[in-house]
């Protein structure tokens, strides 16, 4: 970079004081398909729309959810190649806290950095601003379960439950509607269920959406196939 | 991008060592009054493992020494690397310690994004890539075990970055006592007591013949069925808590309120949560 | 002669019952011609945590800032204290990095982590040892050993440990040259930390 002729950052204000490329940004998360989650009492869920695009896409080779350490998770709504590379950072930034610390690195500080670098990419030259949203689930300091959103713009959120992408104005509604300060892992996971299926279009099944559930005291897990159906065969 | 990094604070661990004393230290033992010996904490070692029928068992002494002075006399030598793979280290404590936590922490991140249990032979490979960049100079002499896909395995890497595939293998100062057990007792397609007896044996053999073993007998245990025991302290030959209790101390030994004649005497308050606490001198 | 023993240095770290206690010698030395006897080598990191290094004199002063400032930046960063396990642990990452160019520092780190005693020793790389009794660190850890060995029992109150660690320090130097001349006994207790200085030989 540096001397090239597009090594300005392509991030510059408007005259009216926006950054537009932020909220074009905004725009593709908002085009991608809609994730959720739910902080509870006693663990997180995070869950996500997988619809693909032909019925010739292997549908088993998406996945969406990853899981950042033993103990943390990320779902994504946008593009997904970009949010790869925040996957791998957070990754590597989890795993250098753990062997400096001697201790699992807290949500809010993967979170913090995960920000930052989505920060970065929006005032460097050369460079475009992320074109996702994460959703961030995992364990503070005192080992609460918590849930946050990190936006391109670097901007961060905690919340107890939150949708983003297609939808996430009905989504969120829908949630706030149901969920309390009291409620189970459970009651989360079903709650999440429910609200993907509003939103979507066509059968939901457990091809077609992904489910992490991170439980206190315990680890980070993305549900299988068949125990994403059993969920919604109970609801049925 | 780098503009915006602060470099004088790092966020996370540097990827690699740092030489910027390397000069200074040069400069100091060339200074005819004084050398540098290092005497860094060794684990003059007995370490072991073998594979039986079922998987693996991996055995060590728990005495930790610091020249001819035993610097810790329950130190744990088998280290964790994987839910399957264990390893255990002779040589440089330091560089076995830090070197095992790097290739665990490195294998934790590859099972991520393969999403799939690590294999032993990966393990090694990563071990002796590193060990052999450094040319020996990280003294670590491992012995590797575990179970994957493939069966139990066992490796022995050697600081130089060398390896090989056994069915039993011995490392560290105690390893000529140990093999001595392994070459009269080892046969193939052992029960899993058997295995776990003979390395005990190993062990205990390193353990009084050799004076940079000692303290207490560790053992791992890594069935094929994905099972991990850890057996702590399996044997405890030299147990100090009894050796203590015998010392039956006069009470002239129990120094009474005001033995120490002192200068000068001050207390500080802890804060209470939320106040400041920055410290600086 | 290790460049480790040039300025002379003893130093105990200590467990008693919710309580635990840090002693070290207050000579600075190059070599056997004493230089100071007031020197400073244990350092408050925290209301709960001290750290005593012992080693090279310029390192002690150095280090002594690096992790000041490392602590500091953490408790900015994560908005919380820090434990001294996370301490101790951050300690060893710090040394192990210059594996090849190291501080010639054997460190040992006392401090209460929820009001239980935590106690780690350190080599000049950062191979830690954790004990739940005593450390020892210094140019007569062979003396400090013996004397500790003798003389520690466990669950003592502050005072009781007080004088253990005083005894175990003084009798200790007075069989080494290079350390010695006064000695300093921090007694770490969830109600504060009390500081002694020790009348020692100044021989």
């Amino acid at each position: 970079m540096g001397d090239s002729a597009y090594s300005f950052s392509l991030t510059t204000f408007s005259r009216t004081g926006k950054l537009l490329q932020i909220e074009y940004a905004l725009n593709a998360v908002s085009n991608g398909r809609c994730s959720l989650g739910i902080a509870a009492k006693d663990g997180v869920v995070i869950a996500t729309d997988k619809k693909v695009s032909s019925t010739l896409i292997d549908v088993d080779e998406v996945q969406k959810i990853q899981s950042i350490s033993p103990t943390s998770g990320f779902v994504y709504s946008g593009l997904g190649p970009d949010y790869r590379v925040l996957t791998r950072s957070a990754r590597k930034n989890s795993a250098a806290y753990e062997r400096t610390y001697g201790e699992a690195q807290p949500i809010t500080q993967t979170v913090k950095q995960t920000a930052s670098l989505m920060q970065e990419y929006t005032q460097s030259g050369g460079v475009r601003p992320f074109g996702c949203s994460v959703l961030a689930a995992g364990f503070d300091e005192d080992g609460e379960p918590k849930l946050f959103q990190v936006d391109p713009s670097g901007a961060y959120f905690g919340w107890r439950a939150t949708a983003i992408g297609k939808g996430f104005v009905n989504a969120k509604s829908f949630l706030e509607k149901r969920v309390t300060s009291e409620i189970l892992l459970e009651d989360a996971v079903h709650t999440c269920l429910l609200t993907l299926r509003e939103s979507f279009e066509g059968e939901i099944n457990g091809k077609n959406i992904e489910v992490g559930v991170l439980e206190k005291g315990g680890g980070f897990r993305i549900l299988k196939e068949e125990e994403v159906n059993d969920y919604l065969n109970e609801a049925n | 991008m780098s503009e915006f990094l602060d470099q004088s604070t790092p966020s996370s661990a540097p990827s690699g060592f740092d030489f910027s004393l390397s000069h200074r230290n040069a400069t100091l033992s060339s200074d005819s009054k004084s050398s540098i010996n290092m005497v860094a904490k060794k684990t003059g070692t007995t370490i072991v493992g073998t594979v039986f029928d079922g998987g693996v068992v991996l055995g060590a002494d728990t005495r930790a020494t610091a020249g001819s002075e035993v610097a810790d006399k329950f130190c744990e030598k088998i280290h964790y690397l994987a839910p399957n793979i264990y390893c255990c280290g002779a040589g440089t404590a330091a560089d076995t310690e830090k070197t095992t936590e790097l290739i665990s922490s490195q294998l934790s991140l590859l099972r991520m994004s393969t999403q799939s249990p690590s294999r032993v032979v990966t393990a090694c490979t990563m071990l002796k890539r590193m060990l052999f960049r450094y040319q020996g100079h990280v003294s670590a002499a491992l012995v590797l075990g575990g179970c994957d896909i493939s069966g139990p395995h066992v490796f022995q890497i050697y600081p130089h970055g060398s390896t090989g595939k056994l069915p039993y293998t011995t490392m560290g100062s105690g390893s000529l006592a140990a093999m001595s057990v392994f070459e009269n007792e080892w046969k193939e397609n052992m029960s899993e007591s058997e295995a776990v007896d003979i390395v005990q044996k190993a062990i205990t053999a390193g353990i009084f013949n050799d004076l940079g073993s000692g303290s207490n007998c560790d053992v791992t245990i890594i069935r094929l069925d994905g099972t991990v025991e850890i057996r702590r302290g399996a044997l405890k030959e030299n147990p100090v808590e009894p050796l203590r209790s015998m010392i039956n101390r006069s009470s002239k030994f129990t120094m009474g309120k005001g033995t120490t004649a002192v200068l000068k005497d001050t207390f500080v308050k802890a804060k209470k949560g939320g106040e400041e606490d920055m410290v600086t001198d | 002669m290790s460049i480790l023993a040039y300025n002379g240095a003893a130093m105990i770290g200590m467990a008693g019952d919710n309580c635990v206690g840090i002693a070290a010698d207050t000579r600075l030395g190059a070599q056997a011609q004493t230089v100071a006897c007031t020197f400073q080598k244990t350092f408050k990191i925290s209301d709960t945590i001290f750290v005593g290094l012992a080693g090279l004199g310029s390192d002690v002063q150095t280090l002594s800032q690096t992790l000041k400032f490392r602590k500091n930046l953490y408790e900015l960063k994560e908005e919380r204290t820090m434990k001294p396990k996370v301490f101790s642990a951050m300690l060893s990452t710090l040394l192990y990095e210059k594996r090849f160019g190291p501080y010639f520092i054997e460190p040992i780190v006392c401090g209460l982590q929820d009001g239980v005693p935590f106690l780690s020793g350190m080599d000049l790389i950062g191979a830690p040892v954790f004990t739940d009794d005593f450390v020892v660190s210094g140019t007569c850890t062979a003396n400090l050993f013996g004397t500790c060995e003798s003389l520690y029992k466990p669950s003592q109150n502050p005072d009781e440990l007080f004088e253990t660690l005083s005894q175990c320090l003084l009798a200790s130097v007075d069989r080494d040259a290079l350390s010695g001349w006064g000695g300093v006994v921090h007694i770490i207790t969830k109600e504060g930390v009390r500081t002694r200085e020790l009348k020692g030989r100044q021989d």
